[in-house]
């Protein structure tokens, strides 16, 4: 016996929530683009889409946030923090890739200096997964060991029924049962069937490309040259990416007041380590994809123990010269370690 | 023989003679219907080349890559001839010698392509000279038609929706063969000319700034628009300032390698309406 949620109860859970002082949040389809959006009604969400445009990242570290301003007049200086916000919010449709790579960032977040504004959004935002029952031809999540239905980053994993009419319900933490505790008279007792999950082939093989990167021989290889050469250099892969979190402090305004933010940056711009004398140490595309990939799978796993990819696959998927991160590893598999 | 075939023979021809160090062509992509950029450098390699209706990309920018040209060999390219308008602009403004630059032109439509003759850029000039002359009554963009029909508010609160997407990825300048600059304003800190911030007012500068840097420079190959991970239009925007400039100035980006860009250059008989 198992819990069951049908979709025509949804639009009641979404009041119930919302009631309940939480922003409910989905995956929906405005004009040409898709991305996790606040939803007002059932009717809002899209669930045939297979993986919104832009991650859930932006919902947790956004592409621009205010940390402190300052306003100066004669004699008064005035300074002000922007503090966290206290929003209370449920996602409802994460995918597994996204959920996974919040958690993939968390130990990072948390390491030597603890990103409030991240562990605050994290701890009041509760995430429910939909497994995956449909995948597309860039989906690599099996390549790094994970699945259409992993709990990983979730509070509550929902899995489609065969009849396509709800979701099994696995409440996976106290955060996913307190937010469905809301909803419980609105939950089924059942035993139908799951849909099957979605097939999701694997690419390559991430134990042999691991042992390539790691061997610092390989650093010099002229490989990272041939893989990239047409990398056009934008920043498509970094942003898109749920993992990806490297950022940048910016000061706008002027000398009576101003604003200092925290901007997305990415590794594959020049100007991400180009130092005031105007030396460049990654002053070719090619060392800066290979600091994309080496990062992934090298330097950051051998800090936290895990890779920084959930194989949601944006990065070849919207990549303007289709390339990206299946590509560079299914290359790598073939190379002797 | 196909034309996919002809052309890897003239690619296996060029490279075995040593009249190019390199072709510059598509090959298959990820999926079906996706093709990649792909280069080429002995005649074995051009077994891997692919010419049909999904070639859409405009190369040339690949073109302009540091050091590329600077040992004045040829190069061959695979261009549409909205490609070839972008060398002779490349040209007219000094970034290329067009001597270098070995063209292998196409032209076709979504089902199927066809060759054009000829090898450098100004052997394509009459074909560039009909696609102006017929520039005027080309089908519109019905999108565009739409937007123009807007009240300037109307207008405004459009593109403020579409520019609230924007994540300043800069995808749609580092596709587009027109953005060669080695350092972008927009990367220029001292001082910060423009905000780096992707929020309204820095999306909005942004975008309103690389229209008009494209003004009479687009050739409306759509790198740009396909480029874009969040899907904004900007093809429209680009091609509305081709538009105006065809109408106040008789420009038509990319006619030849002296062509003088027009926002650069005075005519006595320009229009001065705005000014008086």
């Amino acid at each position: 016996m198992t819990r069951i949620l049908l979709s025509d109860k949804l639009d009641n859970c979404v009041a119930r929530w919302r009631k309940a002082g939480l922003t409910v949040i989905g995956p929906v389809k405005k004009e040409t683009s898709s991305s996790y959006a606040t939803v007002e009604k059932a009717a809002d969400f899209d669930f045939g889409i297979v993986l919104p445009d832009r991650s859930i990242k932006g919902l947790f570290f956004p592409q621009t946030e205010p940390m402190m301003g300052y306003t100066i007049k004669k004699q008064d200086i005035a300074t002000n923090d922007f503090a966290p916000p206290t929003e209370k919010r449920i996602i409802f449709g994460a995918r597994s890739c996204d959920a996974s790579g919040l958690a993939i960032d968390d130990p990072l977040f948390g390491w030597d200096y603890k990103d409030d504004f991240w562990f605050q959004r994290r701890n009041e935002t509760v995430i429910v997964t939909i497994a995956c029952t449909k995948a597309d031809d860039f989906c690599m999540c099996t390549s790094l060991k994970l699945a259409p239905d992993s709990t990983k980053g979730s509070d509550v994993l929902l899995r489609p029924l065969q009849n396509n009419k709800g979701w099994l319900v696995e409440e996976l933490t106290d955060r996913g049962r307190e937010a469905f505790k809301e909803i419980a008279d609105l939950l089924l007792d059942g035993s139908e069937q799951a849909a099957p999950l979605a097939v999701v082939p694997e690419k390559f093989n991430l134990d042999a490309c691991v042992a390539w990167l790691k061997n610092p021989e390989n650093f010099d290889s002229t490989f990272w040259k041939e893989i990239s050469m047409r990398c056009i250099g934008c920043g498509s892969c970094t942003f898109l990416c749920p993992t990806c979190h490297c950022f940048d402090f910016q000061d706008e305004g002027d000398t009576y007041s101003g604003i200092r933010r925290k901007n997305w940056d990415s590794c594959s711009f020049s100007l991400f380590t180009m130092h005031t004398s105007g030396h460049n140490p990654r002053s070719t595309q090619s060392a800066r994809w290979r600091q994309r990939i080496m990062h992934k799978f090298n330097y950051f796993p051998g800090k936290f123990s895990v890779n920084s990819c959930s194989g949601c696959g944006r990065c070849t998927r919207q990549c303007p010269v289709d390339m990206g991160i299946t590509e560079t590893l299914q290359a790598i598999s073939t190379l002797k370690p | 023989m196909s034309i996919q075939e002809q052309y890897k023979k003239r690619v296996r021809e060029l490279l075995s003679s040593g009249a190019v160090k390199m072709v510059i062509g598509y090959q298959a992509g990820t999926t079906a219907d996706r093709r990649r950029p792909l280069f080429i450098r002995t005649p074995e390699e051009a077994e891997k080349l692919v010419l049909d209706s999904a070639c859409i990309a405009n190369l040339s920018g690949y073109l302009v890559t540091e050091g590329l040209l600077s040992d004045e060999k040829s190069v061959g390219i695979f261009l549409r001839p909205d490609g070839i308008r972008s060398i002779n602009i490349l040209a007219a403004e000094a970034q290329l010698n067009p001597e270098q630059v070995v063209i292998l032109g196409f032209d076709g439509n979504d089902k199927e392509v066809t060759a054009l003759q000829g090898e450098k850029a100004r052997d394509f000039s009459a074909i560039i000279a009909s696609i102006k002359e017929h520039a005027p009554e080309a089908p519109r963009n019905p999108q565009l038609e739409q937007i123009e029909k807007m009240s300037p508010k109307e207008r405004f609160a459009f593109w403020q929706a579409e520019f609230s997407r924007c994540i300043k990825c800069y995808a749609c300048r580092q596709a587009c063969p027109m953005c060669y600059c080695r350092r972008c304003i927009v990367d220029s800190n001292q001082p910060q000319w423009v905000n780096t911030s992707s929020h309204t007012l820095g999306n909005l500068e942004w975008n309103v700034v690389r229209a008009f840097h494209l003004s009479g420079r687009c050739v409306g190959c759509g790198n740009c628009d396909r480029a874009c991970p969040v899907n904004i239009p900007l093809r429209l925007i680009n091609a509305k300032m081709a538009g105006e400039v065809l109408g106040a100035f008789d420009h038509f980006a990319g006619m030849s390698e002296t062509q003088e860009p027009v926002l650069a250059s005075f005519k006595k008989d320009d229009s001065e309406t705005f000014i008086l």
